[in-house]
């Protein structure tokens, strides 16, 4: 019994090497850019790069087994709940207000 | 109701479906989301890490910028590449064993699991410049400057990534080189490869969560 | 079938054949990993009464009357660890939610029967080894091993036991991930998402929870472990780190975690009531979109347990506002049930007791939740006796009183004998009664000022704490009892055969016991709680 009901579904070789040559441009434009003072552009940059190598790796690389509507969004609940973590923990340091001593 | 149904196997073996499933399809896309679900509970489970360092390097964002500078980021470049390119080998490994190019893909998954032990090796190199520089808290760790202590928590979470994502790595290598093996021997086929995509998913994971890791570790401050 | 016929030798049942330890032990049957997963739970809950019962002893004396300081920060560690983790938090899912999903959705088994097997023994291993090292030894930080006391100051096995919490972490995640990937993928033949008992709705909601939160708590213990091990960490004031980062990533999972218990008491709630009111419940979808409000709300709630702790104002604002927001669903959810009830043909048997019991004493609890949600009156209220006594409302007067209230239900169809009817509205009346001469008059004593995890008081409180110490061994009584008549039961029980409530949902229209694949023929799928149809 055959685990697909169809034919199994293939991304091309060429465009998985496309995606790769994708990557590996995003890394170097981190990589160099790092060494370039851009103030905040660099986090900016970098978790912008880091963003969308996830999105190609998760696309792409990924792709077949997240086709399904359901999956798709098994993939992104972990995603969405860590910046729900981050998010509110953030909030509280950064508003903070120090209070010093009276002495 | 369902017993082992098998069709006469082209090559590769047929996949047997375990009685609480009607057919194989529905086993696989209850083992495909079932390992969905399990990813984003790593995903979780390094944001723990990542929230750490987040909230860290709000409240000290000088002292780790000095930290970062400390991290060899040739060798992070370097890995985070490995790690890159060992995605597109297993993603296509997987595609060759569906379209029944057996050979082609135990090579591509040796080269995957070859990659991620190099990673290992470089690594490994990292913690023993580290070491010898002096950075490992709790252990050893001689610093100084203005941002000693802010330098010290980075590195505290650094070897608390690095150390977790490469325990990941260690079970991945394990895992798609003793698949390798099996695909050698016949076990999986264009009939049967649901196991070579969920492990292919872990990779892509352990993939991803480098990813991230990377530019936080060896990208900040470097522009002095 | 007749009276004297004995359901368990019946060759199909899953009872029957395969009767070794190791049969037991190496099962793949959904039905006998929940009947393994009740003797741990069972063992666990007795072992975190034992403390229990010691600490109630101990308060009946203002300087403490039969232990010394440290033993009793142990000793109500102890009672908070094993009973968070090694009873309510698997307490219904993995008994009652691995037994009756399958039966409930039309399916054969879970969607990974030996990752349930697995996860039965990651609970044992873990629960075990966290007893032994409460026990050699012990912890004295709360459950909640705040730091920096936990990772610097304490010198007990809290490295020990923050391992074994962590080992049993993932036995909580494997069961939820079994279930979510179960009920999207088993459902039989026109059992749709909306046709589904809301039993089945609470344990999706629960495993949604289980599976998102447990793993952001195991990788803080893990933080936890090593910094106690490396002697530095992200926790160490003396770096810069934060004691309260702690507890964000800590109450991240813990306020979630006390989800996990409420939702699959409150699907339990739904079945009993419907039954014993002979009605289908009143807001079908309204009660299921609330499930899943307070799953996902519940966790952006966290911080209204750090409102004293040196968060921002404005955090603890926002904090406080999600959290007047998620008793909205809960609060649905109550008015639901009553309107289930109102010109209703209502009877009492036992199961139908516990699930009266458990909307009140739920309410009760959630009220207080929502006075202690505001911050200006949690400053006063925090860390005294009122939080004990509210969260020990919802979640003894709330779950462990679902819990038993559907033990007692379902108790024919797993072991196909009914328990004693008089016994059983006896023991929950009695366990009403001293459950609320228990935590009652703590609300008072909470108000009055008494602190939590204080080994002594002032003397003007020892009264409402002889009062509290006289409910709890009342309350004891009540526990022992179904103990007793349950297991008399197997013994001497009449037979139940298939539905001895005339019951609906798809678990009464196979034998008690059920069959190892459950259903002999396809079970008749309808609407749920068709009540006003014949049983098919």
């Amino acid at each position: 019994m055959s685990e697909d009901s169809k034919a199994p579904h293939t991304t091309s070789v060429a465009r998985l090497l496309w995606i790769l040559l994708a990557l590996l441009a995003l890394l170097a434009l981190s990589a160099g850019s790092a060494l370039v003072k851009l103030g905040v552009w660099n986090n900016v940059i970098n978790l912008g790069v880091s963003v969308s190598k996830t999105v190609l790796v998760m696309a792409v690389f990924m792709h077949e087994t997240e086709a399904r509507n359901l999956t798709r969004l098994a993939s992104v609940l972990g995603f969405v709940w860590l910046t729900m973590l981050i998010g509110l923990s953030l909030f509280d340091f950064v508003t903070r207000s120090h209070v010093p001593a009276p002495w | 109701m369902s017993a082992v149904a098998e069709s006469v196997p082209a090559r590769g073996e047929t996949v047997s479906v375990e009685e609480q499933y009607d057919d194989a399809v529905q086993q696989r896309e209850a083992a495909t989301l079932g390992m969905w679900v399990f990813l984003a509970t790593e995903i979780l489970f390094f944001g723990v890490l990542f929230a750490s360092y987040t909230i860290c390097r709000v409240l000290y964002p000088l002292g780790f910028a000095e930290a970062s500078r400390h991290t060899d980021m040739l060798l992070g470049t370097a890995e985070t590449a490995v790690l890159l390119i060992s995605s597109s080998l297993i993603a296509l490994a997987v595609r060759a064993i569906k379209l029944d190019e057996r050979r082609p893909a135990v090579i591509l998954m040796c080269a995957t699991a070859l990659l991620g032990a190099s990673f290992l090796v470089m690594h490994g190199f990292e913690y023993h410049d580290e070491y010898q520089e002096h950075l490992i808290p709790g252990i050893d760790f001689q610093q100084t400057g203005p941002h000693v202590r802010a330098v010290e928590l980075f590195f505290c979470l650094y070897y608390f990534i690095t150390g977790f994502h490469s325990v990941h790595v260690f079970i991945g290598v394990c895992v798609i080189g003793t698949l390798a093996v099996r695909v050698a021997r016949g076990t999986f086929g264009p009939q049967r490869y649901t196991t070579l995509e969920l492990a292919a998913l872990y990779w892509h994971l352990v993939d991803i969560v480098w990813i991230f890791v990377y530019p936080v570790i060896y990208l900040v401050g470097r522009s002095g | 079938m007749s009276a004297t016929a004995h359901p368990e030798l019946s060759v199909r049942s899953f009872l029957a054949r395969d009767y070794g330890l190791l049969d037991w032990l190496t099962t793949r049957d959904h039905k006998r990993i929940a009947i393994l997963y009740a003797l741990g739970i069972t063992f666990f809950f007795f072992l975190g009464g034992v403390a229990a019962t010691l600490i109630r002893f101990n308060l009946v004396e203002p300087q403490g009357a039969i232990m010394s300081a440290e033993t009793y920060n142990k000793t109500f560690t102890f009672h908070g660890v094993v009973m968070v983790w090694f009873f309510l938090i698997p307490s219904i899912p993995a008994t009652l939610g691995n037994f009756l999903l399958p039966l409930m959705i039309g399916a054969r088994d879970v969607a990974f029967p030996r990752l349930n097997l697995a996860s039965w023994y990651l609970y044992i291993g873990g629960g075990l080894f966290t007893i032994a090292a409460l026990l050699a030894g012990g912890v004295d930080t709360g459950w909640t091993f705040y730091t920096p006391f936990s990772t610097m100051f304490s010198n007990s096995n809290v490295f020990l036991v923050v391992i074994g919490v962590f080992i049993t972490g993932f036995s909580s995640i494997f069961t939820g991930l079994n279930f979510i990937v179960t009920v999207h993928s088993l459902r039989t033949r026109g059992m749709h998402w909306f046709r589904l008992p809301l039993f089945v709705w609470g344990i999706y909601a629960t495993s949604l929870v289980m599976v998102l939160a447990t793993p952001v708590l195991a990788m803080t213990l893990a933080l936890i472990g090593l910094e106690r091990g490396l002697g530095v960490g992200v926790f160490d004031p003396a770096l810069g780190g934060d004691p309260l980062l702690f507890q964000h990533l800590f109450w991240f999972y813990s306020h979630p975690a006390v989800y996990i218990m409420i939702l699959p008491a409150m699907g339990v709630a739904s079945e009993i009531i419907t039954c014993f009111v002979r009605r289908r419940i009143f807001g079908y979808r309204f009660m299921t979109y609330s499930m899943l409000a307070i799953a996902v709300i519940g966790f952006l709630v966290w911080g209204h347990h750090m409102f004293v702790a040196g968060q921002s104002v404005y955090a603890s604002t926002l904090f406080s506002l999600l959290s007047f927001i998620v008793a909205v669903p809960s609060a649905i959810k109550v008015f639901n049930w009553t309107a289930t009830l109102r010109k209703g043909d209502i009877s009492f048997e036992a199961p139908m007791l516990y699930a009266l019991g458990f909307v009140g004493l739920f309410m009760l609890g959630g009220l207080t939740g929502l006075i202690l949600a505001a911050p200006a009156l949690d400053i006063p209220l925090t860390d005294t006796y009122f939080v004990i006594a509210h969260f020990h409302y919802v979640m003894v007067g709330g779950s462990v009183m679902a819990y038993l209230g559907g033990i007692h239900y379902w108790w024919p169809k797993i072991t196909g004998w009914l328990y004693p009817e008089g016994w059983a509205r006896f023991a929950a009346i009695l366990m009403f009664f001293g459950f609320n001469l228990t935590f009652f008059p703590q609300y008072l004593l909470g108000y009055e000022g008494m602190p939590r995890r204080y080994f002594s008081y002032l003397p003007e409180f020892q009264l409402l704490n002889i009062l509290s110490s006289a409910g709890a061994s009342i309350l004891a009584v009540g526990y022992l009892m179904p103990a007793l008549y349950l297991l008399w039961s197997l013994r001497y029980g009449r037979a139940a055969g298939n539905n001895p409530w005339d019951a609906r949902g798809l678990e009464w229209q196979t034998s008690s016991p059920p069959p190892k694949e459950n259903f002999l023929s396809p079970p008749v799928v309808r609407e749920p709680y068709a009540y006003h149809e014949a049983a098919p």
